[in-house]
């Protein structure tokens, strides 16, 4: 009778399926890098409550937040390409849905719904910094744009920095999703192997270990540049002449 | 060489600040004193604007510049002109000191790192500050944090230093240091207008004062004058319950 469980097959699928991980990584790295403008941007508009557009934000922000991520990428790998193709058909042109890399929506899909998440976390960051450091700005006479740089952003980091872990975390896990998007990335690869040798068990063990342990690192990492952001406990004096 | 024109400021139906004119000579310091809630504060933050007034125009340099407008070449001009110290202080928390007075220099006036750092260090010593250069505001006192802020105003010289209530928010013990280097700034002849609380510093440091009341100047003269013959009843009677204070509480 064959096993019930195969502790073997486990450990041994584990560098198949390590060949994706590139795959997660530039899906989770590329998508945080967008969502991470775009989220910046949007908390920026939501603050400064520039009419319309704020409002538009909410919505979006709304909506984002209300729907699964697999719905998302659903809808950005069918619905993406039929806008493109009624564009190019206006414009008389052919269109080729399969030029397009399914990497180009599932980022899509996955930036956009991360930018959501992460527009708040900056909201409530932008907020802790306080109001007399902005009119200290302004009092010297920096614009608007010149104390958010200088001054609001960096303190902006700090505050927003264990959120952003999060959300990067929670980013790497989504990637699982991507297969949606006719992407083999690690999870993907795993139900292939799992197809092919039937042990479908043992392939999730096998991921659950790989996505744990990546968790672990960039926690280990989000904590290695939050002492960095750190202001540090004791500076020593300044030798003076006096 | 510096006048305030017919500046009026309300909040919502509360009138702080009604049509007041002020015209400040140079070299002049301008202690501002009077009961709380009478504008002080305020008439500070809307010569540079920190606080949009209903009317009033300030007229610096012979250039003329309308307060109740926000144009943003005009404030920024304004606000290059004028330096202001805070009551909280209002330090950068994430530049050290040094980096604190450099910040101004480098982003509004556009000077070289090294041209920064050279004047920051000057006027950190200036204050007394130099050796604490590299020390975030969370490792400093109080009076050690706003004599800070003191040599980042003082850094972008300005024709007029703006000082809200510089010591309401120190420990008595820490006020003297702070007091020492308002009093060393202005001996050097910098413009300033100064609300306080300090009477007795005011009355020393300061060769006009102007008492508010209700958004009104209703005294405007020496400290002398101010202090020892108050003629509007208002100041009278503020005087009068100071005194209160340093009485004993009786005598024989």
């Amino acid at each position: 009778m064959a096993k019930l469980f195969d502790f073997q097959a486990v450990w041994k699928q584990i560098p198949e399926i390590i060949q994706y991980l590139p795959v997660t990584l530039e899906l989770a790295i590329i998508s945080m890098i967008v969502a991470v403008v775009l989220g910046l941007l949007l908390a920026v508009v939501k603050m400064k409550k520039i009419p319309v557009l704020s409002q538009v934000i909410n919505l979006y922000i709304s909506i984002i937040r209300g729907t699964p991520i697999i719905v998302q990428l659903y809808i950005a790998y069918f619905g993406i390409p039929m806008i493109t193709k009624y564009i190019y058909m206006q414009q008389g042109l052919e269109y080729q849905a399969s030029d397009t890399s399914g990497m180009v929506y599932a980022i899509i899909a996955l930036s956009i719904n991360e930018s959501a998440y992460i527009a708040e976390i900056f909201r409530g960051a932008l907020a802790s910094v306080g109001v007399g450091q902005i009119e200290a700005a302004n009092a010297l006479g920096m614009t608007y744009f010149q104390a958010l740089r200088r001054i609001i952003l960096p303190e902006t980091m700090t505050v927003a920095l264990p959120g952003l872990g999060n959300s990067f975390i929670g980013l790497i896990k989504g990637t699982s999703l991507a297969f949606t998007c006719a992407i083999v990335e690690m999870t993907a690869q795993g139900k292939i192997i799992g197809g092919r040798s039937y042990r479908y068990f043992e392939v999730y063990v096998s991921l659950a270990l790989i996505y744990w342990v990546i968790t672990l690192i960039v926690e280990q990492l989000i904590k290695v540049i939050e002492k960095k952001l750190q202001i540090p406990d004791q500076v020593k004096m300044v030798e003076t002449e006096k | 060489m510096i006048q305030v024109n017919h500046l009026s400021k309300k909040f919502h139906d509360n009138v702080v600040l009604d049509d007041i004119s002020l015209d400040i000579k140079q070299g002049d310091v301008v202690g501002i004193i009077g009961p709380s809630g009478t504008g002080k504060s305020t008439l500070l933050r809307c010569i540079n604007q920190l606080e949009v007034p209903e009317h009033g125009e300030v007229i610096l340099d012979g250039e003329k510049i309308n307060l109740a407008k926000k144009n943003r070449k005009q404030i920024v001009e304004l606000r290059k002109n004028t330096g202001m110290v805070f009551q909280r202080f209002n330090l950068f928390e994430k530049k050290t000191a040094l980096q604190n007075v450099m910040e101004g220099l480098i982003v509004v006036q556009k000077k070289s790192k090294a041209e920064a750092r050279e004047i920051a260090l000057q006027e950190l010593d200036r204050v007394g500050m130099a050796a604490w250069a590299n020390h975030y505001p969370k490792h400093l006192s109080g009076g050690q944090q706003q004599r800070v802020a003191i040599a980042r105003a003082l850094a972008m010289k300005p024709k007029l230093l703006l000082l809200d209530e510089p010591t309401s928010a120190l420990d008595p013990e820490l006020v003297g240091e702070v007091l020492e280097t308002i009093r060393k700034v202005a001996a050097e002849g910098y413009t300033m207008l100064l609300v306080s609380h300090e009477m007795n510093f005011v009355r020393h440091v300061a060769n006009r004062v102007i008492f508010l009341d209700k958004g009104h100047i209703v005294e405007d003269g020496t400290a002398k004058q101010v202090f020892d013959n108050p003629t509007h009843p208002r100041t009278k009677e503020f005087f009068s319950k100071m005194n209160l204070m340093t009485q004993p509480e009786y005598t024989i």
